[in-house]
This record gives C-alpha cells, structure tokens and sequence, in this order.
C-alpha cells in the first residue's frame, strides 16, 4: 500500500461486527461524498469486512447496496455441511480435522465471489484492511493482500457455523473473536481521524472483548475515535436485508450528528493547538 | 464549549456545556488540572449540557480522575446525558468512574 499524505489529517472508517447492522456505513459513505471529504482508507471486521470491501473497489452506496443484496441473503446457509458435522460427533469415523462448521462454504463463497470475483488488495481504490482470527493462535490477523475474496470470507467466518478459511497458509475465523472494532488497524496505519462504526451483537464474549479494546484503544494513542452507534429502534438480525434502507438511513443519520465535529476536525491543522474560541473558561 | 467553576465548599463543581472532544479536551483538562493544583480535589463535572465525547474527552477525563484521587479526592459526574453515557458505557468508564444523576447527588456522595 502506498504511503500516506502526511500534511493533513488522514481519515479512516473502521467499521465494526455486526452482520446486516454493518451496512449503516454505507449511510456515513453517502455523507461522506456529498461533502467531498474523502477517505485515506478502510478497515473492516466481520460484515463490516463485506461493506469495507464494496467501499475500497470504489462503488458507491447505492451499488453497494444492490451488491450486498444479492451476496447477503438466506441462500447462503441454506445447504448443511453433514460431512463436517459427523467428523466432529464421530471423529475417528469421519476423520475429523480440528475445526468444522453447520453449514456449507460453497453457497457463501459463491455469493461473496459474485461481489468481489477474483479482484486483490492491489485493485482497491483506496487501502484495505480486513480482520480476522488466527484459528491456530486465537491472534488477530491484519489482511492486506491477495484476493479480496478469501480475506472477507476468513473474516466473517462464525465459529461452528462456517469452517475456518485458509489464508496464506493460515486458517482464519471471524474478526470479531479478537478485534470486534479494529480501530487499532486504523492507528497503525497513521489515521488521525477515526469514525468508527460500533454495534452490539448477540454474544456477550464479543461484547466484552469490544469493551475492552475499545477502552484500550481509546486511551492509547492521540488518534481521535468517533464512536458511530446508530439507534435502529427494532431488531436487526443476521439475515434481515429487508432492513437496509431502513439501516443505511439511520447510520446517515448518525454520521450526520458528527459531521459539524469531522468537518471541524479536519479544517484545523494538524500541528496546530485547540482555537483559543474552540472553548472558554469562566 | 463554556466552562463555568463553582465552588460548593468541600466539592467544587465545573459546569461543562458543549462537546468534550479533540477541540476542547485541552482546555478543560487545564481547567480541571488547575483545580487540583489549587487543592480543589473534590471535583464534580456537571455533565447536563454536554451531548458529545469523543476519545479525547474520555482521555481528559481518565487524566482527571487518576490526578484527583492521587491527591486524595475524586472527580465524579453528574447529569450525563444519554449518549454521552453510551460513549462512557462503551469504552468500561462507567465502571471506574462514579456517576450520578444530578449534581446534589454527587455533592452529597462526598463524605461531609
């Protein structure tokens, strides 16, 4: 990946677990291009890995949206995966491999490399970064090269639900197990300024790692988080893309409460002190 | 963002209005920090009109309440807004800091 231009404040999205939720991004990405303020780069984790993906090949919302439609639906977990459940029920029968997974990877692969095809990292229009879990380690892996494809479906593969994917020579399972919102990607890669979209999901052990990191995070670095929580105001599951203008509006509307603070963010020079008007004291 | 510092004799209460973000945390660090070095350590924020934190508000705050309860006092909060409460709920600050719901809460929670 190329370097980054080091005289203004440099911009990441790091959008977060969270399945269909992930695609409240794509409302921030429609704010985003109307005000011309552009992007230095993208990291995404889980689902959010899908949209992070849409972003950096440089489509814009609205196909992003017809695009994730047609790889994000119930096909995709449709087919069982028996063979892999019986060797782990009856191992010395089935040979069992350490790992397996409920549901096929076929139908999911499938749909992912309508997306995506055999596009790489190298084609992105701006950096990508995408998260995923070191099945052997339990270690969060940074992926930023080769085919999109494999990176985004080590990313959202949910343990015992899909098996693990194989990534230069690793096999890899759901980001959110080690880097649930991996604005630490964002930090290591010089951003300044960081949106992030956040979402709470179905399992506490996520919850409680997203907490941790986060506050760790948070504290580390001069890097400036925006935490993004978009209120949805019903639930919002797995499969739901039914939901999506319904998602995207209200992650629009959420980015819209930070724009006045991003837009200030970025007009102030980086070397530069807080405006003396910026507060006062009586 | 306005800083407003009264004095309620033990406590000292910093009403905050505004956001406690990248552009502001400077100023009300060196606020509170001025307290505390004045032996104001009994610190309260009245958080009611504030509506926005990001990471450098959050790290403006840690700051603070490490430096007040080394000097043998606190720094609590009173009247956080709701989505300033989910930023604090997120990040684990709601389990090191203490909140209440208004600032007579929080002066009371002081031992007299």
């Amino acid at each position: 990946m190329s370097a980054l231009p080091s005289q203004r404040k440099r911009v990441a999205l790091v959008i977060g677990a969270g399945s269909v939720k992930c695609a409240a991004a794509l409302g921030l990405w429609k704010v985003l291009k109307r005000e011309g303020i552009a992007l230095d780069l993208v990291v995404g984790c889980s689902g959010g890995s899908i949209y992070a993906a849409c972003m950096a090949l440089g489509y814009d919302a609205e196909e992003v949206e017809a695009m994730t439609l047609g790889m994000w639906n119930r096909d995709v977990t449709k087919r069982r995966d028996y063979a892999s459940m019986l060797g782990a029920f009856l191992p010395k029968l089935f040979s069992f491999r350490g790992h397996f997974g409920m549901v096929h990877g076929e139908a999911v692969l499938a749909a992912l490399k309508k997306g995506y095809g055999d596009r790489t990292f190298a084609e992105t229009v701006m950096p990508l970064f995408v998260v995923a879990t070191e099945l052997a380690t339990g270690q969060q892996a940074t992926l930023d090269s080769g085919r999109i494809v494999d990176a985004v479906r080590a990313s959202i593969a949910i343990p015992y639900i899909w098996e693990p994917w194989e990534v230069n020579g690793k096999l890899m399972l759901d980001g959110c197990l080690s880097d649930p919102l991996p604005v630490d990607v964002a930090i290591k890669e010089g951003a300044d300024v960081i949106p992030s979209y956040a979402f709470h999901v179905n399992s506490i052990y996520t919850n409680n790692l997203f907490r941790a990191n986060y506050s760790f995070h948070n504290l580390a670095h001069h890097a400036e988080i925006l935490p993004i929580v978009p209120e949805f105001g019903e639930p919002v599951n797995l499969f739901d893309t039914h939901k999506f203008a319904h998602v995207i509006a209200c992650g629009a509307r959420a980015a819209e409460e930070q724009l006045p603070y991003l837009k200030q963010l970025l007009a102030v020079p980086e070397s530069s002190a807080p405006s003396p008007e910026a507060a006062r004291v009586q | 963002m306005d800083i407003i510092v009264e004095q309620r004799t033990p406590t000292t209460v910093v009403r905050i209005t505004g956001s406690v973000d990248g552009l502001t945390a400077d100023t009300l660090m060196a606020t509170l920090q001025q307290q505390i070095d004045a032996g104001n350590t009994r610190l309260i924020a009245d958080l009611s009109g504030v509506s926005y934190t990001s990471s450098a508000g959050l790290r403006a705050l840690l700051a603070t309440v490490k430096q007040a309860r080394s000097a043998g006092g606190d720094f609590r909060l009173a009247s956080v807004m709701p989505p300033v409460h989910k930023v604090l709920e997120m990040s684990g600050f709601t389990t090191i800091l203490k909140l209440y719901p208004d600032v007579e809460l929080a002066i009371a929670s002081f031992p007299a």
